[in-house]
């Protein structure tokens, strides 16, 4: 950790001594849960390294990108379109929401009965250790579920640029219609603070920069399909998570070179764990870094996790925005079609997701979903009971488990998997 | 009879209502009027009306059926949402019943995905809510949802909902508005109190099972006219405290915080909730040439907490909090309510800024295991005033 980095800190307006704290906690449980894994990938070797740098080098890079005349747009959920950021000159970054922080603070502002990513958002401003947070020119905040819409009302009293797009709740004619007139009033909006216009090859040069790098994951998750399974669902998390973070070429770079070689361990039958490992897809709640409770319980429990059915996960990453628009019309027009499709629980009806829940595990060849829902978020608990019994309808095994950030019920959670896991075998 | 009796006699014909508006729905239903089934004060009744239907609000305020509910639920939800559902799918809530269709609206994820399920027991109409009132695209959003619901009620009933209909209908509605503010008024013109929380929750929830609005508007005028004549029913004032409810929605079956309140030797002189004068405030504007536009607008300015940002509400709480010179709010959230309950921090600032009235803020759902604690700071709370 250099002094380098202290003073960008600083400079950013970080508690030193909390942020300290912070990255003690997260290089410890990463050595313990991720470094501690066998027969990773070597590529995953650069995930380490950003995972090390990841309020370090990043940071770093993000200042030097602002320094240059760049804008920083922090976001906290997949319906804020990067397209349109990386278009108007912007970089969009993903926020601190996966780990609890300054609870006590937090719980003056928002209820204890509040979801633990919209909390641990709260925590990362107001424990000052986000350096995301605190570099973001513009922070995005939207109308998905009750919580995070009042939330961000209190949360726009702590930052001095929140921008709250509104998102519509149903998959009509009129819902699309609000996506839409949304998505050109933020586009507006990045227009404005960067004061670059976008242009149709501005855009379709974001458009295509986005979607390689959703093609990169889209190749890792299809590789996930092999018995044995190549790599772990922890390390193929991570690097989901990483999405939300990295330089967007780079990252396509990296991942592809991680598929590269899982290919050549699939030709040669080569696994992190042996065939016939009990295959579990995950599904619902995403999971930011550094939350990786559930991942590792359950490939500590003998199963391995092959798919993500999450925001930070396919349910994010699996479509692609069409490249074929001419004009800059044309191209939103494309944006909207592509995120309308996302299928989050704050939609009703929310058919679709049910329906990919079905396809993933029959693609992954999962042989159980664990349905992983956040205690008091409302939309995927909601849903995880008729889920549920559709699966079970269906002969696929379903747990369904609510927790939170913490680890009081860590032991209970393992208890429950590996009885879970030995019905899988 | 003496006055006395006269209000006394008054105040039942709306506490029995429920069972009384039973036997009109039936006729109503006789004579080929389609009955349709609402949870909700965003449900626009002047619609519903002139397309020759009748509204009834459905039963969703007891504990009884919650049990039944949560097979299918998750048991960390509003009680409200719970025992809506479970009134419907035990067939237990005779409205339910009787209710051709249901027209829901997406006010919260609870409900929103709740409908879900109940669409499966009944025919369900869904009307979108903009969760930004102030946005630009807001209205045009939810006047198409306002055409959608026409649309509904037309081929719902085979009848036509023309201009003149409306208007009809919005008369009457405002004229109902206009009368629950007078009733809540003669707790705000001295300080003597004329009727308690209790008995004004009592006539307040009558309206949604009323089949006749003209008859239900009637009554309330009788009575107001009878309460001004005669002295206050609820002297002396003092020592007792003036207290505005406000929050989640409150009712026959789920009054337990006002009923503390009451005992505790406090009044609550308004109530600022959907049960209260949250629906009453506002009008539909009669002027507007044309009326649906009219009816967008004034169901769009609810200030209900899925609102963002909500500042009709604390606009609101404000003027009754002035108006009606309370010594405290007590601000009421169901268990897992996440709009409510996240905007009671804001509520609760706002007003010791402005008015300097504090607040108390009880979270709490339909059953009785929490009684002794909340009464515990329900006084505590009085005592500090």
């Amino acid at each position: 950790m250099s002094d380098a980095y202290r003073s960008m800190w600083q400079e950013l307006g970080l508690d030193l001594d909390a942020h300290d704290m912070l990255l003690g906690v997260l290089g410890n449980a990463y050595k313990e849960i991720y470094l501690a894994q066998k027969g990773r990938p070597e590529g995953m070797g650069y995930f380490d390294f950003v995972m090390s740098e990841v309020h370090g080098l990043r940071i770093k890079e993000l200042m030097d990108e602002k320094a240059a005349g760049r804008k920083i747009v922090g976001s906290y959920c997949v319906f804020v379109p990067e397209e349109i950021a990386l278009a108007a000159n912007a970089t969009l970054v993903g926020l601190c929401s996966g780990a609890d922080f300054a609870m006590e603070e937090v719980e003056k502002l928002l209820p204890r009965n509040t979801c633990a990513l919209i909390k641990s958002s709260f925590g990362f401003k107001l424990g000052k250790v986000c350096p995301y947070l605190e570099s973001a020119d513009m922070i995005v905040g939207e109308n998905t579920c009750d919580g995070k819409k009042k939330a961000y009302e209190a949360l726009g009293h702590l930052v001095k640029n929140l921008y709250v797009m509104d998102l519509p709740q149903v998959k009509s004619e009129n819902g699309r219609a609000l996506l839409k007139a949304e998505y050109d009033r933020f586009k507006a909006a990045v227009e404005a603070l960067t004061g670059v216009t976008i242009t149709a090859e501005s855009l379709k040069a974001a458009i295509q920069t986005v979607n390689a790098k959703r093609k990169a994951i889209h190749r890792l998750s299809a590789l996930r399909k092999a018995d044995p399974a190549p790599i772990s669902g922890l390390d193929a998390l991570l690097a989901n998570q990483v999405f939300f973070y990295d330089n967007p070429a780079r990252f396509t770079a990296s991942v592809n070179k991680i598929c590269d070689e899982l290919e050549q361990r699939i030709e040669k039958k080569q696994g992190v764990f042996p065939a016939k490992t009990p295959r579990i897809l995950i599904s619902g709640c995403p999971q930011a870094v550094p939350n990786w409770k559930l991942p590792f319980i359950i490939e500590s429990s003998g199963a391995v996790i092959v798919g993500e059915e999450s925001c930070v996960g396919e349910r994010g990453t699996r479509n692609l925005t069409a490249e074929s628009g001419q004009t800059v019309e044309a191209m939103m027009e494309a944006i909207v079609d592509r995120y309308f499709q996302v299928d989050c629980a704050i939609f009703t009806p929310n058919a679709e997701r049910l329906a990919h829940i079905e396809a993933m595990a029959a693609a992954y060849k999962a042989e159980g979903v664990i349905h992983y829902g956040l205690q008091f978020c409302q939309p995927y608990l909601m849903e995880s009971i008729p889920v549920e019994k559709a699966l079970e309808e269906k002969n696929i095994p379903c747990l369904r488990i609510e927790t939170d950030y913490g680890m009081e019920d860590a032991g209970q959670l393992k208890t429950r998997i590996e009885a879970f896991v030995e019905l899988l075998k | 009879m003496n006055p006395g009796a006269e209000v006394a006699r008054l105040l039942d014909s709306f506490d029995n209502m429920a069972e009384q508006s039973l036997a009109g729905l039936e006729t109503a239903k006789a004579e080929g009027h389609k009955v349709v089934g609402v949870y909700c004060i965003f449900a626009p009744v002047e619609m519903i009306r002139a397309a020759g239907a009748l509204p009834v609000g459905l039963c969703g305020k007891r504990v009884e059926p919650i049990a039944a509910a949560e097979a299918e639920l998750p048991a960390n939800l509003c009680p409200l949402i719970k025992s809506s559902y479970g009134y419907g799918v035990t067939g237990t809530c005779p409205f339910f019943s009787a209710a051709d269709a249901v027209v829901g609206e997406t006010t919260c994820d609870g409900k929103k995905k709740m409908y879900e399920l109940l669409q499966r027991l009944k025919p369900l109409h869904l009307m979108h809510l903009p969760h930004g009132p102030a946005q630009p695209h807001a209205l045009a959003y939810w006047s198409a949802e306002i055409g959608a619901l026409a649309d509904f009620l037309q081929k719902l009933t085979g009848n036509r909902i023309t201009d003149e209909s409306l208007r009809e209908q919005i008369r009457v509605q405002n004229s109902v508005r206009r009368l629950m503010g007078e009733l809540h008024a003669l707790n705000a013109a001295d300080d003597e109190v004329h009727l308690s929380g209790m008995q004004m929750l009592a006539v307040m929830e009558a309206k949604n099972f009323w089949p006749d609005a003209r008859d239900y508007a009637r009554r309330l005028e009788a009575l107001i006219d009878l309460l001004r004549r005669i002295p206050a029913r609820v002297a002396p004032m003092h020592p007792r405290r003036r207290i505005l409810l406000t929050g989640t929605p409150v009712g026959k079956g789920a009054e337990k915080v006002l009923r503390l309140i009451e005992d505790a030797g406090a009044v609550v002189v308004a109530m600022e909730n959907c049960t209260g004068l949250k629906s009453a405030w506002s009008l539909v504007d009669e002027d507007n040439p044309d009326p649906l536009d009219a009816i967008a607008r004034r169901y769009l300015s609810l200030p209900c907490a899925c609102m963002t940002p909500n500042a009709g509400r604390l606009a609101l709480l404000r003027e009754l909090a002035s108006l009606y010179r309370v010594d405290g709010v007590v601000d009421l959230s169901w268990h897992a309510c996440h709009t409510y309950m996240i905007e009671s921090n804001q509520v609760a600032l706002h007003l010791h800024d402005t008015t300097q009235t504090p607040l108390l803020h009880l979270c709490t759902d339909y059953g009785r295991n929490d009684t002794e604690a909340l009464s515990t700071r329900i006084e505590a709370f009085l005592e500090m005033l």
